[in-house]
């Protein structure tokens, strides 16, 4: 694997965490579907 | 200090709450658009030096005795959570109906200001109120407002007069006619709400002068003769539908796109020249083909939606989706719903999940369940790149697309409406009453700021879920089952092939037996967006929307022949992927408003029926049609369509039975 693979591949790792850490977040925060701006309202009565 | 924003629905309150947190809740320029309560911090701009106040944003009500359960909302946080001020809003235009809940708010003890909104309306129509007398009358502060209006709009005022208030710790003093009535006695509390609308009268006849009068017919009435007319409102809807999207999908739309998915364009050769061709070809591909080429190919359409959106919010601003709801209601009717129901759908052609939670507004549980059930045919925000990538690759960009796809979610409500009518055997009416709000010229500012919401939505999605799944289907489409990379020019190899390929048979009848289809529909149901990147990620697009090559407007025949499927196939995939269940988020939402598992499993079948068997007759017929013969896998999708039916008839005939049993028992 070269240098420039293993930049690659480090940065792919880096936008798909950012992006399972935005969701995970998201969840935890009862948002139901990440951006929705609703969605973390939906179980509130 | 926390102030309580209470009012009658389509009074201004979430307006006024925007107005004074900088917040941007959705508002609509009709009843019901506010279901739960919202919390915020009031500028500290609007307030006295040193004062720190939170104001909750109530759902409209009518009165203190909740009729509907975001009524209840209102009622509970007023009753139990005792807020320092009650800020009432009360729409200046039509104070007659205000102030009966505003007296009930005057009897709780709790400090009220009301806020006199619209006045700028009043001023228009030449309308005049005495806010000192009415003030003088109510014995609390009277504020002249227009939450609309960021410079005029006497909220430092308001927010002023309730800090006063509050800093004076004065009770509120009930109105005299209350005083010494027991509302909990029966009989008591029904002379008290004779004595409450005397009041009214005469504090309007005080404090009111028209020099139109309200039963004199206006400009406004005539307008209304015309678009909520029997026959003549439906057809001006069409056009108005059209005109929307023919601006957002043909005209405004793709131009704006086409200078996005250049950006795309630029930024891919830029990512795609640092790599360079020396790295390893999977580890590139997952980054370009994948990532950057998924997620663009659905950041493509984004100019698409938000030009969509946009006109969207500016006729619900203008008053006209009131006007939709109350000619819906004719139709609505007859199959057991009101124009109550037509709220939630329209709120639900942004997203699933806020039009599902508006079903609470409706009172009858059934009802309530089966808006619930049907509001997800509505086409949402992210059904709209499926609609768009069609309708530009397969029918030259025609407008007429996703107009039809409107009224055949609404055709498609109301046979299902009908339906579930025959299955629950609920024959009940309910009226439907609604206030129509006065046509206004629309707010673009309030239009770009929901189309900015929106769009920050796609965009947040589109680097979050859609990237994951792309990047995971990138993965899946990349290795066999044995880890390895799958041979070129072999992609049925693949373990995405392999796991969709089994489901792909199912959708033979329905003219995409292909594996990526399959694919791309089982991604649909984590979020819809996903259907346009998993099709541009298995078919190896890195962009739907391009001049240079694959364009949407005028020549998608290069992602024609990717495709390998016919116009009636991909009318029929579009259909299947518009009409079966919603996102899981939405479902999630349907589980929350329906409260009934029985309810949830049985509208989740009846979507995915109801989508394959139109899927079905659409590429059956359309096949007969165009080629004068039936398409493949006719005979496996007609038994999988009469399954369907015949277990909408069989649960049909059982409620009839149990119908005519219990006749029989009351006879």
């Amino acid at each position: 694997m070269s240098v420039m693979d293993m930049v690659v591949v480090g940065v792919i790792l880096l936008v798909i965490s950012l992006a399972v850490w935005k969701i995970v977040r998201d969840k935890k925060r009862g948002v139901k579907c990440s951006g929705c701006p609703d969605s973390g309202k939906c179980d509130c009565h | 200090m926390k102030i309580a924003l209470t009012g009658n629905p389509n009074s201004g309150k979430t307006t006024l709450f925007n107005s004074i947190t900088g917040k941007i809740e959705h508002v609509g320029n009709w009843p019901g658009v506010t279901v739960e309560k919202k919390e915020g911090p009031v500028k500290s701009s609007l307030l006295p030096k040193g004062q720190s106040v939170t104001v909750v944003d109530l759902p409209g009500a009518y009165s203190m005795s909740p009729y509907t359960s975001e009524e209840s909302i209102t009622r509970d946080f007023v009753m139990d959570e005792s807020p320092d001020v009650i800020v009432n809003i009360v729409d200046a235009t039509n104070i007659s109906r205000s102030l009966f809940f505003t007296t009930q708010l005057l009897e709780l003890g709790i400090p009220v200001v009301v806020a006199l909104n619209k006045s700028d309306l009043n001023s228009k129509k030449g309308t005049i109120i005495d806010s000192a007398l009415l003030s003088e009358v109510l014995n609390c502060p009277v504020v002249d407002t227009i939450a609309t209006d960021s410079r005029n709009s006497g909220l430092g005022d308001l927010a002023e007069a309730a800090v006063s208030l509050k800093l004076k710790k004065a009770k509120q003093p009930a109105p005299a006619f209350s005083k010494g009535i027991d509302p909990n006695n029966k009989e008591e509390a029904e002379e008290l709400d004779k004595k409450r609308y005397d009041f009214v009268s005469s504090v309007v006849k005080r404090v009111e002068r028209r020099t139109v009068s309200s039963s004199s017919q206006t400009g406004q009435d005539k307008l209304d003769r015309i678009v909520a007319h029997k026959w003549l409102g439906l057809p001006i809807f069409a056009a108005v539908i059209w005109v929307v999207f023919s601006i957002s999908q043909s005209w405004v739309g793709p131009w704006l796109a086409d200078i996005l998915v250049g950006w795309i364009d630029g930024f891919y050769g830029l990512v795609e020249g640092v790599i360079g061709e020396g790295t390893n070809p999977v580890i590139s591909s997952l980054l370009l083909d994948g990532i950057i080429g998924g997620v663009g190919a659905v950041v493509g359409f984004l100019p698409l939606i938000m030009v969509l959106f946009f006109m969207l919010a500016l006729l619900e601003d203008s008053g006209y989706m009131a006007r939709v709801a109350l000619l819906m209601d004719r139709y609505f009717k007859k199959i057991g719903l009101s124009g109550k129901s037509i709220i939630p759908m329209i709120v639900g052609t942004g997203c699933a999940i806020p039009g599902i939670m508006a079903t609470r507004t409706i009172k009858s549980e059934r009802q309530r369940r089966t808006t619930a059930m049907l509001t997800p045919f509505m086409p949402c925000g992210a059904k709209l790149p499926i609609i768009a990538l069609f309708a530009g690759v397969f029918f030259n960009d025609n407008a007429w697309v996703g107009t039809s796809m409107y009224f055949l979610a609404i055709a498609l409500i109301i046979v299902s409406g009908l339906v579930i009518k025959m299955i629950t055997g609920d024959n009940s009416v309910s009226y439907f009453i609604m206030e129509l709000p006065e046509y206004r010229f629309p707010s673009f500012k309030r239009a770009a700021i929901s189309m900015m919401s929106r769009a920050k939505a796609f965009i947040i999605k589109a680097g979050t879920i859609i990237l994951v799944c792309n990047a995971l289907v990138q993965l899946l489409q990349t290795f066999t089952w044995t880890g390895q990379v799958v041979p070129e020019g072999n992609p049925g190899a693949s373990i995405l092939a392999a796991i969709a390929s089994p489901l792909a048979w199912i959708f033979i009848p329905l003219g995409f037996g292909i594996w990526q289809f399959a694919a791309a529909a089982i991604t649909g149901f984590i979020a819809k967006e996903n259907v346009v990147g998993t099709l541009a990620v298995t078919f190896s697009v890195t962009n739907f929307i391009d001049v240079e090559e694959l364009a949407l407007v005028a020549d998608g025949s290069q992602v024609l022949s990717v495709f390998g499927i016919g116009s009636v196939a991909a009318l029929s995939y579009l259909i299947f992927n518009l009409f079966t269940p919603p996102c899981f988020a939405a479902i999630g939402s349907m589980n929350s408003e329906m409260e009934s598992r029985k309810w949830l499993w049985g509208a989740i079948g009846f979507q995915l029926g109801t989508g394959y068997v139109m899927a079905f007759l659409v590429y059956q017929l359309g096949t007969l049609f165009t080629q004068g013969t039936l398409g493949s896998g006719f005979v496996g999708g007609l038994i999988a369509s009469a399954l369907f039916v015949g277990v909408i008839v069989l649960q049909i005939s059982k409620t009839r039975k149990y119908d005519v049993q219990r006749n029989l028992k009351a006879a």
